[in-house]
């Protein structure tokens, strides 16, 4: 077997000319951080880790990790697979490691505060300490200031920080001052300070020609794992648990001398919860950070010189002192529209102003009595169109030229048939036209539609529209002929304007939330139409529209971390954009990828604002705080923002391959659910292993247990909290596969504190119904019926174990009888004879249950039929085989006794019952608990997976486990596993833990 | 969720409570002792609890040692305990606050022992997790080695030594280690302990140390230079930096601890499982601890902490 793809924690990283250097996992891996493109993948160390890296200016590469260390060439390492030949080792953990200026040699600090300095053969030619200090440390680094003077920071578990001179071996500092453990503490290059952070997350920054204390920091809401001086050490920043990376100001006051340490910027990098490591390039003033996630993230730092100059702002009395305009004592801004050449705002006493940006110039267009007091401002920046309308009924066009310095068109309307309007919503409806929408708060007044010609902005028609119950418009968005606007109480109305008497087609309560904010056209296929949905309240659905028909489904339901939901689009590598609020900030978010692409304070939501893409791929947000109005530009960045995606940054609990069919013909579909509380809907590349992640589904609130493929289209997931979803996947369209929830099973209590650790399923002939067992902590077993049509679980059985806590369940249709069999914490194997409890027959050819029509009702857990105790302690996981052939199934088991073992149940014809024996135990299976096991390739081989971080492949083709191949993986707490074929009889396994990989069979 | 909901979820935590013990981690000592009988030995009258804070192994050593004995059985008995964290006090117990991994602690626990040997050593050491597995095993086992560090000093032949372990991927290797002298290794996993942590216990049986070996303690070297010398492969040091070669490993036999009554510590309870009354609630035995960054958790509830800068 072998290794196709790895994504895991990336613990060290470095910038080292244009390439950005990784350590991940085992590897060395090389990219050009312009394009983005991994340009080498070198594997430097066979089990353990790189935890650090340094490069010097020679090309020469030192990297450690647990005790290897290793030195190598650059050039070897961008052109070679492998250097683990030249992997050594010391006898203790290396916490740090540098080269001398010269580059012919390296200091190692060890973790037992010692260092050793080796020439680049690893030759040993001296040994230094620090007498009487040689106590454990989570941290360390080393400084040389010259040939002879080379200083020692080593942080230890006690709170302090020890500054020890290595070639004399003495102490020059006991820092104190920090609370529990140091992990991290490093002096700056001009030798002035030393910065240290602690288990009491703050920062601290000493004196290093005194050793006093010169001031702390605080923000960071978690651990804090790395620190760097940058900017002539005037800047730090920083990395820690809490996903943020952030950047810190170190001020000298000038009176008093006191030196300071000021919160800058906070970037929210990484998925919860690590960041390990960051460097900068000060070039281009972009950090590059690493973490538990896996991901590699470039960020640029932004200082406040240019993030001034891309931020503009005015209040009233600004513009009239730069131009001639004169503004009254009270008179605010209304309304705004961004154009190419700057802006256009309309104040509460209608004078409609102009700023060119350009020339940082305000001017007067024009005056509107109509417009005064209240007016709505759009607009269509890519035709230079604004337009405006006030509550009684007028809407005002106008049309710029190019440069924005004239009028070119103006339309002026009153609608008789309004009473009164509250809301102006446009789009562009075609090549040559826009659609302007009125809506007035009578519900009795019809909704009108205006489509205006985009070049003379004459009236082409007017579409007076019944207005559906329970309607106030929020956002619009056409598509041939259709009009969509979105409404409060979640819902859609579609008119079509090819038949205006038909009508609107109503989409209802799509989600929780109220006000839809944004519709978005996606993708067609066949007759049905795909949207994006976004609601304020956080939630984003797609939905697929027949307009024909007169049908729609919902086909991808989720909502995002937090905050409010603005809007959402795919950009050009088909990644789902979102933006909106969050307390006092405005975000753009990538969702497909979860990171964030720009964040801006802006006070919240309430206020007027506006998000328009620019053609460089940039964004202008404006908006107003305070009665300013503010453009702020969030250019485009000159680098890719990731160099790896990275998946889950917590364990992965679970991992289920949707079997049945191939996605884009190279690979799978699979899903993950971790103990972040996620689920991840993914593909793999079967030949290269590649995952690309589509969605990231944060229905459950705790984390998760299970989650599994019942079927081609099915998917369950359960977690704590007793939750358990019924998902549908939809592959059919071609952006991405979509997954949405069906139903949700019943909790037993208001306030669940149950886990549902298991379930398995068996289906019904010729239909999609099921029922699924569960299993819980507190020892019940339950048996539900799921009936499609009524989208309704019904529950069937239920009882208790004892009071242990169950592992895994199964459900096997054997000798025309439905058993259901559990798995337990104390080692058990326990099976039930629910034949006669469940309101179906049994097909045991086809391995499916047969509807009898009969009343469904619930009954107690019958007795159990049979019980064996398998493991001395949990059983992690089973698998089941049905040996059609020997009329008999196996349960395969793994167990925290480090067992393994295959249970072959058999049918007594005689007695007409069945009996059951352990055919094969293997006591020592792995050096600690084995979390997963998969059987594949009929029958014949059982994959295992162990927290020693071994995979092993075990033969089972004759009743007995014998070992075939065993691997080393570099996930730890390795506990999950699902298997699926592969082309030329490969099968392949995907592998999770902390960490994910790819593997195939040769 | 209050204060009743945990005692539901975990019913060792509740048991603690009852029985005036001041962590749920007692009755994985008292598990342990279960299978082992090792606390019931008449003999056992010098001990260490390496690790101990806040204190309940104490507590079981305490009453194992003391409760119920008489003054002449007591009169050479001794207790040590020794954590980073303060202790508050406990009958019949001498605590130290001090870091383990550092020699010089070592030199001060001997000096409390005067010249005698102790019975017993146990150490339910846990690091700091820092979330990077390889590095908290790794910090784990350098406790445990501390610990063993100790014991080489301090333990009579024939005695016993029992330390938490994270069963993560070095821990064949550990065991390999121990292998060089005890005459029995066990990996025992207590019910108390979560089926779903790498917790589990080394029970190291007969200790029997190469006869060609001969520790000492100098507080100017590590733990690692310590063993180098005894057959620990790993802990010797060369002039030149060896090559990468297999760690010698062996697998420990497993064991479940704990009689049939005890609780699965994975499972949740009812209230009609027991015959007292789990809702009157019991008020903590332990008074809310001290952590590091209690400052940062002010500043935090504060609202200082936030975004926005
Ligand atoms: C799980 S607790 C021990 C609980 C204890 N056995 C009881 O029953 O109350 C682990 C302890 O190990 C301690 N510890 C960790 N590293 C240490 C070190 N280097 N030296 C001393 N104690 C340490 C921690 O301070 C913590 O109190």
């Amino acid at each position: 077997m072998k290794e196709l793809a790895h994504y895991g924690p990336s613990l060290c990283v470095k910038f080292f000319k244009d390439f950005v250097v990784a350590g991940y996992g085992p590897f060395v891996q090389i990219y050009d951080y312009h394009n983005g493109k991994l340009l080498n993948k070198c594997r430097v160390f066979r089990k353990n880790k790189v935890h650090g890296l340094s490069i010097n200016e020679s090309g020469q590469l030192l990297a450690y990790g647990a005790r290897s260390v290793t030195i190598v060439k650059f050039d070897h390492l961008i052109t070679q697979v492998s250097l683990v030949d030249n992997e050594k080792m010391t006898t203790e953990w290396i916490t740090s490691g540098e080269f001398n200026y010269r580059g012919d040699q390296v200091y190692l600090l060890t973790c037992y505060n010692k260092v050793f300095v080796c020439d680049l053969t690893g030759e040993i030619l001296s040994r230094k300490t620090l007498q009487g200090e040689r106590s454990i440390l989570y941290s360390g680094s080393i400084k040389e200031f010259s040939p002879e003077k080379v200083y020692i920071s080593a942080g230890t578990v006690m709170g302090g920080v020890l500054i020890w001179d290595l070639f004399l071996e003495t102490k020059l500092y006991n820092l104190v001052g920090h609370e529990g453990s140091i992990f991290y503490a490093t002096i700056s290059d001009n030798g002035r300070y030393i910065t240290s952070c602690s288990d009491d997350r703050s920062i601290k920054l000493w004196n290093l020609q005194t050793g006093e204390e010169l001031c702390t920091g605080w923000g960071h809401t978690a651990r804090i794992w790395n620190l760097k001086f940058f900017n002539n050490d005037t800047q730090l920043i920083s990395v820690s648990e809490d996903n943020t990376c952030r950047v810190w100001d170190i001020l000298q006051d000038e009176g008093n001398g006191n030196t300071s340490l000021t919160l800058s910027q906070i970037y929210e990098v990484h998925l919860i919860k690590n960041v390990w490591g960051v460097d900068i390039q000060e070039k281009d003033m972009v950090a590059v950070t690493s973490g538990n996630d896996g991901r590699l993230k470039l960020t640029k730092i932004q200082d406040t010189k240019t993030m001034n100059a891309q931020e503009v702002s005015f209040s009233l009395e600004d513009i009239s002192t730069h131009s001639v305009i004169k503004f009254s004592k009270g008179e605010i801004i209304k309304g705004f529209q961004k154009f190419e050449f700057g802006l256009i705002a309309i104040t509460s006493l209608g004078k409609i102003i102009q700023y060119f940006e350009c020339d940082n110039l305000w001017k007067l267009l024009l005056v509107s009595e109509n417009l005064v007091s209240y007016s709505v401002t759009h607009g269509i920046m890519e035709h230079n169109i604004v337009t405006f309308s006030n509550n009684k009924s007028d809407a005002l066009l106008l049309k710029l030229s190019q440069d924005g310095r004239d009028i070119i068109a103006k339309k002026f309307m009153h609608l008789d048939e309004l009473s009164k309007t509250n809301n102006c919503l446009v789009t562009k409806f075609d090549a040559t036209t826009l659609m302007l929408t009125l809506e007035s708060p009578n519900p009795r007044d019809k909704f009108i539609c205006l489509q205006f010609d985009l070049e003379t902005l004459s009236l082409k028609k007017k579409f007076a529209f019944a207005k559906p119950e329970n309607f106030a418009s929020s956002c619009l968005e056409v598509f041939e002929n259709y009009i969509l606007v979105g409404s409060r109480f979640s819902s859609i109305a579609i008119f079509d304007t090819l038949n205006i008497e038909h009508p609107a087609y109503m989409i209802r309560r799509i989600s929780a939330g109220d006000t839809t904010t944004n519709i978005k056209f996606v993708e067609t296929k066949g007759h049905t139409h795909l949207f994006s949905v976004t609601n304020r309240d956080g939630f984003y659905n797609f939905v697929a529209l027949s307009y024909q028909n007169q049908t729609h489904q919902i086909i991808h339901s989720n909502n995002i971390v937090k905050g409010f939901l603005e809007g959402a689009y795919f950009n050009d590598n088909g990644e789902y954009i979102t933006y909106g609020f969050k307390s006092n900030l405005f975000y753009i978010y990538n969702e497909t990828n979860c990171y964030e692409i720009a964040s801006q304070v802006c006070g919240g939501g309430h206020r007027q604002w506006k998000l328009t893409t620019l053609p460089d791929g940039g964004y202008m947000l404006v908006y107003i705080k305070a009665a300013r109005l503010y453009m702020r530009k969030i250019p485009q960045s000159l680098f890719p923002q990731t160099l790896e995606e990275g998946m889950h940054g917590r364990e992965i609990r679970d991992i289920t391959i949707l079997k049945d069919k191939r996605y884009h013909d190279d690979g799978f579909i699979f899903c993950t659910a971790s103990e972040d509380t996620t689920i991840k809907v993914c593909h793999f590349n079967e030949s290269t292993g590649k995952v690309t992640n589509h969605w990231t589904e944060r229905k459950h609130v705790s984390g998760l247990q299970r989650c599994k493929f019942i079927n081609g289209k099915y998917m369950i997931s359960s977690s704590a909290r007793e939750e358990l979803f019924l998902w549908e996947i939809n592959d059919d369209y071609k952006l991405h596969p979509f997954i949405t929830i069906r139903q949700t099973l019943p909790a037993s209590s208001d306030n669940p504190d149950l886990r549902i650790m298991d379930f398995d399923a068996i289906f019904l002939e010729h239909s999609d119904n099921f029922i699924i067992s569960t299993v819980y902590s507190d020892s019940s077993v339950k048996l539900w019926y799921y009936n499609t049509d009524e989208n309704k679980f019904h529950l069937l059985v239920k009882g208790r174990y004892q009071t242990c806590c169950i592992l895994n369940t199964a459900l096997i249709i054997f000798h025309d009888k439905l058993y259901l069999l559990i798995a337990t914490t104390t080692g058990y194997l326990v099976t039930y004879d629910v034949t006669d409890h469940i309101p179906f027959g049994i097909n045991e050819t086809k391995n499916k249950l047969i509807d009898n029509k009969l009343e469904t009702c619930c009954v107690d857990l019958p007795a159990s039929s049979l019980s064996l105790r398998v493991h001395q302690s949990g059983i992690k996981a089973i698998d089941v085989f049905k040996d059609e052939h020997n009329d008999s199934f196996k349960i395969y088991s793994c167990g925290d006794d480090n067992a393994m073992a295959i249970t072959l149940f058999k049918f007594d014809e005689m007695k007409r019952e069945l009996n059951n024996t352990i055919v094969s135990s293997e006591p020592n299976s792995a050096a600690s608990t084995v979390t997963s096991c998969n059987v594949f390739d009929n029958g014949r081989k059982l994959l295992s997976t162990s927290v020693d971080q071994v995979v092993k492949v075990w033969d089972v083709s004759n009743n007995h486990l014998t070992l075939q191949e065993e691997k080393y993986t570099t996930i730890a707490d390795t506990g999950a596993s699902d298997t699926v074929s592969g082309r030329d009889d490969s099968t392949l396994f995907l592998i999770g833990g902390i960490g994910f990989s790819v593997w195939k069979t040769d | 969720m209050g204060k009743n909901s945990k005692d539901k979820r975990d019913m060792y935590y509740r048991k603690a409570k009852e029985q005036g013990f001041r962590a749920r981690s007692a009755f994985k000592l008292l598990q342990l002792n279960d299978d082992f009988h090792f606390l019931d030995d008449p003999n056992l009258k010098r001990v260490v609890d390496l690790c101990a804070a806040p204190g309940s192994w104490s507590q079981v050593l305490s009453q194992k040692l003391f409760d119920g004995k008489t003054a002449e059985e007591i009169k050479d008995r001794k207790i040590v305990a020794v954590d980073l964290q303060p202790m508050s006090p406990i009958n019949h117990v001498t605590t130290l606050q001090a870091d383990i991994t550092h020699p010089k602690t070592l030199k001060r626990i001997l000096d409390l022992f005067g010249n005698e040997k102790a019975d017993f050593v146990c150490s339910d050491g846990a690091p700091d997790v820092t979330g990077l597995h390889d590095l908290d095993e790794y910090v784990q086992q350098q406790l445990i080695m501390s610990a063993l560090q100790l014991t080489a000093c301090i333990l009579k032949k024939g005695g016993i030594f029992v330390a938490k372990i994270f069963r993560g991927r070095d821990i064949d290797m550990l065991y390999s280690q121990l292998g060089y002298l005890f005459d029995k290794v066990v990996c025992a996993k207590p019910k108390s302990s979560r089926g779903t942590s790498l917790e589990a216990f080394i029970v190291c049986i007969g200790y029997n140390p190469p006869s060609d070996w001969v520790s000492t303690l100098d507080v100017n070297s590590s733990v690692e230079e310590f063993f180098s010398g005894c057959h620990m492969s790993k802990l010797s040091i060369h002039d030149k930096l060896p090559s990468w070669q297999e760690d010698e490993r062996t697998i420990a036999k497993f064991m479940s601890c704990g009689n049939l009554e005890s609780f699965d510590s994975d499972a949740t309870y009812h209230l009609d499982d027991f015959k007292e009354d789990l809702n009157t609630s019991l008020d903590p035995v332990q008074s809310p601890t001290n952590p590091p960054y209690k400052k940062a958790l002010e500043l935090k509830r504060s609202g200082k902490l936030t975004r926005a800068v």
